[in-house]
């Protein structure tokens, strides 16, 4: 297994990605940002990823969907979410599919570095 | 509401009455003080009913019984009074016999029949009696006493005639034979002798004045002829008897006769005063049934009917009062009026409408109350809605403002000055974002300073609007459709917000096509040119018609951030009113949407 993490970051506005992918880097994981649910799941297919960060209101395919889709084909990844309205049995629900943790926008990066470390550490356990 | 509102029923009608002022009754007593009076059952007034006309029936019946019996009994009397002239016609008969051949054995006919007359005379009853008349009963008893004791004169007298006529025979045979003897002077001839017999035969044979002259001069001229004759003297005496006692038996003989025909008239007469009696009695009868069944035919009826009614009609008022109240009024109360069977059941009706009533409030109240809950639930479920639409639309500019702002802080050492200019283009574009989605807001919910209002022609502001969008259709391939005639039409309105309502609809149809179809735009006056109408039509994906009522709702939207804020349709809708307008829409899945909006054409007026 390598060394660096692979993170998946999906927003339907292209800022986010932008913003975070940046941000991560610097934290040393191999990130990569994609625009709406699509071409995330597309990438899903073909590739391999450590952790998945979503959004859950977007377009067709929201994160409740890659969420899914994620977590049948890799029940070891970890997804977050990160949502722009934090109501309770939305948060519940992602929880109880298996989402890793759960972020309500607007958040400090810190926030969301702390939940993704928590993360590694967990998958790295795993590893061991 | 009351606070008093009670749900306990109670049976007892007054504390309803007062509790939920239902129209109170005051005919309520009334009735029960009349219903005293009347306590009448129905099957009271059903035996009333049916006993009534049989009662008018029986008594015609008793009355027809009645007559029938007593025009008999006056049969009986005329049959009677019959017998009676035929024992008449019998004695009369019989009375002529004798007179005919003067002998005992007719005298005795005569007598039996008397006798019978007398007989069936004494059987007559009393009551018999009465009915003929007293007087008529005692005149007719005199005159057969007068008659048979008449009969009896004459009969004696009829021997005291035969005993003379002896005398007169033996007196004439005696001076016969004195003549013959030729004892006596000389002109006593025998032939005057004979003579003198045939004159005295003829007399006995005829008994008339005539023969009795002849003979009275015959025996006169025997005194001319003898003045002193005394063996003539006892035929001339016996001859003088003779002439009395047949003048006598004559007499007799009228008396009889006369009294005979005074029976037979009395007789007749009782006989046609009972018949006329009979006839009389007979027309008053027919006259009395006459009544008696016209009587029975029109008041029968018309009592059955009565009575009818009048057992069915406090039903009917019950099934009246019925009909009213299922049509909808609780507060009607069926009438205690009679005291029959139907008092109790209007009682225990109207305790059950006092109860349905009662449930009927209490249930509106709980449905009032039902209706206010679910309306509070349905504010919250809206108001929370919006909240969740606006901290949604907030927190996404919010929180790419934040990410940029941490990046810069944690890269600015890093960071050319050329990426810097960008992240802080991104702070100022998703601040606009922001500041928009509140002014959206504000605009919807109303609070933004008044709009100037100005007469305008809306054909400029949908051409201009149109202008504002062309480059969008262009980039998506959307063909563009107008139908918009060559002239103006003015509205009171203010053209920024005119243009945001068609820019608003028309980005929503670029959306809904993608990246391909037609997009129509029509403006056209409706019928009664009071109205301008602008149908904005695209060939997109469609609405569900479960969704067509949200999508004028403040932050629905079923596009993905950033693409819509779901405000569009709701700003619209507020401005198209603002401008006393109408919006419609039209859409059928996969074929389409039609947006029409009507706004009222400027007025002079106005
Ligand atoms: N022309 C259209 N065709 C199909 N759907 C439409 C059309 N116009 C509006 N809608 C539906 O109505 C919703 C609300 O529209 P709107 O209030 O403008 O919000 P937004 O466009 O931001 O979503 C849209 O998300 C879309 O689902
Ligand atoms: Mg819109």
């Amino acid at each position: 297994m390598p060394d660096k993490l692979r993170l998946m970051i999906i927003d339907d506005e292209p800022i986010v990605g932008k913003r975070l992918k940046r941000l991560l880097e610097k934290d040393g994981y191999n990130v990569e940002a994609f625009t709406g649910g699509t071409p995330a799941l597309e990438a899903l297919e073909k590739q391999h990823f450590d952790i998945i960060i979503t959004d859950l209101m977007m377009g067709r395919i929201d994160g409740m969907k890659v969420l899914e889709t994620a977590k049948n084909k890799n029940p070891d990844i970890k997804v977050i979410i990160i949502t722009g309205f934090g109501k309770k049995e939305t948060a519940d629900e992602a929880l109880n599919k298996g989402a890793f943790d759960f972020i309500i926008k607007p958040f400090k990066f810190e926030e969301l570095h702390k939940v993704v470390k928590k993360a590694e550490t967990e998958l790295k356990a795993k590893d061991n | 509401m009351t606070d008093d509102y009670s749900l306990i029923p109670t049976s007892d009608s007054r504390i309803l009455n007062s509790h939920f002022h239902l129209p109170s009754n005051p005919q309520n007593i009334v009735f029960l003080k009349t219903g005293v009076s009347m306590q009448l059952k129905i099957w009271h007034k059903m035996i009333i009913g049916i006993t009534i006309p049989s009662l008018i029936a029986l008594v015609g019946g008793f009355l027809t019984y009645g007559y029938i019996n007593d025009v008999k009994n006056r049969q009986s009397f005329v049959q009677l009074a019959d017998d009676m002239k035929e024992h008449i016609l019998e004695v009369r008969r019989n009375e002529k016999n004798f007179l005919l051949h003067k002998d005992i054995e007719y005298y005795k006919y005569f007598q039996s029949s008397v006798s019978i007359l007398k007989n069936s005379l004494s059987n007559i009853s009393p009551q018999t009696v009465t009915e003929i008349g007293e007087d008529n009963f005692s005149r007719l008893r005199q005159s057969i006493q007068t008659y048979s004791g008449s009969m009896n004169d004459l009969y004696v007298q009829y021997q005291h005639e035969t005993d003379v006529v002896e005398k007169v025979r033996e007196d004439g045979r005696k001076l016969e034979n004195f003549v013959a003897a030729k004892r006596s002077p000389g002109e006593l001839s025998m032939n005057f002798i004979l003579n003198l017999r045939r004159l005295e035969k003829n007399y006995m044979l005829f008994r008339d004045k005539g023969s009795y002259n002849a003979l009275d001069n015959a025996l006169m001229q025997i005194k001319n002829i003898i003045p002193f004759c005394f063996e003539c003297m006892p035929y001339i005496e016996a001859a003088r008897d003779l002439s009395e006692a047949y003048n006598q038996s004559d007499l007799l003989i009228n008396d009889l006769q006369v009294n005979g025909e005074g029976l037979e008239t009395i007789t007749y007469k009782i006989a046609s005063l009972e018949r006329q009696k009979i006839n009389s009695f007979l027309g008053r009868t027919h006259n009395l049934l006459l009544l008696a069944l016209l009587l029975l035919c029109t008041l029968g009826p018309l009592l059955v009917y009565k009575t009818a009614t009048y057992i069915v009609a406090p039903i009917k008022r019950l099934a009246d009062i019925t009909k009213k109240i299922s049509e909808g009024d609780l507060n009607l109360r069926a009438p205690l009026k009679e005291h029959d069977e139907t008092y109790s059941l209007a009682q225990s009706f109207n305790t059950m409408l006092d109860h349905l009533q009662l449930t009927h409030q209490s249930l509106e109240r709980s449905l009032e109350l039902l209706h206010e809950k679910q309306v509070e639930a349905e504010k919250r479920a809206s108001l929370g809605f919006l909240v969740s639409g606006i901290t949604h639309e907030l927190n996404n500019p919010l929180n790419n403002i934040s990410l940029t702002a941490e990046t810069m802080k944690e890269d600015l050492n890093e960071m050319t000055l050329e990426e810097m200019k960008d992240y802080i283009q991104d702070i100022l574009s998703q601040s606009e974002r922001a500041k928009h989605i509140v002014g959206d807001l504000l605009e919807f919910v109303g609070t933004r300073k008044t709009t100037v209002m100005e007469k305008l022609d809306i054909v400029n502001v949908v051409e201009e609007s149109i202008k504002l969008v062309a480059n969008q259709l262009r980039v998506n391939n959307i063909n563009l459709k107008t139908n918009i005639p060559n002239m103006v039409f003015f509205v009171n309105g203010n053209a920024s917000k005119l243009e945001e309502v068609f820019v608003n609809i028309i980005v929503n149809a670029v959306h809904a096509m993608k990246d391909s179809g037609t997009l129509t735009v029509c403006v056209k006056p409706d019928n009664g040119n009071k109205n301008i109408l602008i149908e904005i039509s695209d060939t997109g994906c469609g609405i569900p018609e479960k969704e067509l009522k949200n999508i004028f709702e403040p932050f629905y939207t079923t596009k993905p951030v950033g693409e819509g804020t779901g405000l569009g349709l709701s700003v619209t809708h507020s401005l198209v009113t603002k401008h006393s307008g109408d919006i419609n829409v039209r859409s059928r899945v996969g074929e389409g949407t039609t947006f029409t909006i009507k706004l009222p054409l400027y007025e002079e007026t106005v």
